[in-house]
């Protein structure tokens, strides 16, 4: 039984693996490029384990930006996952203890909690399927952080092999996924439209992702008013 | 200079795991009133719709309608594998060959 979750996990973290791949390794040789050495640019992919916010903080660091400027940055980059981890708890409350739960949650991210969720909804959470899921994705990050940092300046272009494109065919599956309800397009669409129409406005919403926040929660109480009605 | 990066990390690692540690520390200790739990349950579809959105169109930081947006003929049959097979591994992987073979032909 633990070694089937392990495995499915597993599986599971594959095509977030792949897609982290191109990702962290741009932030590998961005990291070099700031003045980070090779230890402190893997050290900061264990670490922080955040995509957009560690491009942010070694862009900010390199043009000089003060250590208050980037924490800030940061908590606001992260803000969004306040939310995605409270929406994982009616799943692992009963199921994973309380300590072990929070901890396994600082691997959420963006793709490891829509692919959490969308097991979640068949299948009831286990800490073997979520220490698999989150400890493979994160080494898979580390991993490609630790070969763009060592790489970076052999590979001029990822764009050529279409792995840009990684992350953004896997938002659009796990979208399709996790469309359950009708209610659920509705929600999905009015954060698309939000996003869009708040990061237009706010150009500066769209570098910290303060517009998907806004987004979720325009979309998420839309999902409800039109799910009750 | 050394210590200045390192100051960096740890702020850094700090502001990005709090966010999502503390309300996993909270609530699974203490009981979520049925209308947050339902608000929740939202949360993943908006969330994806919003990230889908923005990385489709506005790839580069900047909403481009354009028919210079590759992005946006990759979406075309991402969209429908991801529609017909279900499966993020395949709908992955015509993602990116999509890209690839746009790149080739219009990049």
């Amino acid at each position: 039984m633990i070694k089937h979750e392990l495995q499915q996990g597993l599986r599971d973290s594959f095509p977030i693996v792949l897609g982290y791949l191109p990702l962290g390794f741009t932030f590998g040789v961005l990291a070099r490029d700031s003045g980070l050495s090779l230890f402190q640019a893997v050290s900061m992919s264990a670490l922080c384990f955040t995509g957009a916010g560690q491009f942010i903080a070694v862009g900010m660091f390199k043009a000089g930006g003060s250590l208050m400027a980037i924490v800030l940055t940061n908590l606001l980059v992260n803000l969004r996952y306040a939310l995605f981890a409270a929406s994982t708890v009616p799943y692992l409350k009963e199921r994973i203890p309380s300590a072990l739960a929070a901890a396994l949650s600082y691997g959420l991210t963006d793709e490891v909690y829509a692919v959490s969720m969308n097991r979640y909804r068949t299948y009831p959470a286990t800490a073997s399927y979520l220490i698999a899921l989150v400890a493979s994705a994160h080494l898979g990050w580390i991993g490609s952080s630790l070969a763009g940092a060592i790489l970076g300046n052999f590979i001029t272009s990822t764009e050529r092999l279409g792995m840009n494109f990684a992350l953004p065919a896997m938002y659009i599956s796990l979208m399709i996924i996790l469309m359950r309800r009708r209610s659920d397009i509705y929600a999905a669409l009015a954060a698309s439209l939000t996003a869009l129409l708040v990061g237009h406005f706010i150009p500066s919403t769209m570098a910290n992702n303060f517009n998907i926040i806004a987004a979720t929660l325009i979309g998420a109480t839309l999902g409800v008013i039109i799910n009750e009605r | 200079m050394n210590a200045d990066i390192w100051l960096m990390i740890f702020g850094a690692a700090l502001a990005s795991l709090a966010p999502r540690i503390i309300p996993v520390a909270i609530f699974t200790r203490r009981k979520m009133p049925p209308w947050l739990e339902k608000w929740l349950s939202f949360v993943a579809p908006a969330v994806l719709g919003a990230l889908t959105a923005v990385s489709i169109l506005a790839p580069g930081g900047v909403i481009n309608l354009g028919r210079d947006n590759l992005y946006i003929w990759a979406f075309l049959p991402t969209f429908a594998a991801g529609l017909i097979t279900k499966s993020i591994f395949l709908t992955l992987l015509v993602g990116i060959a999509s890209m690839a073979a746009l790149f080739h032909f219009m990049g």
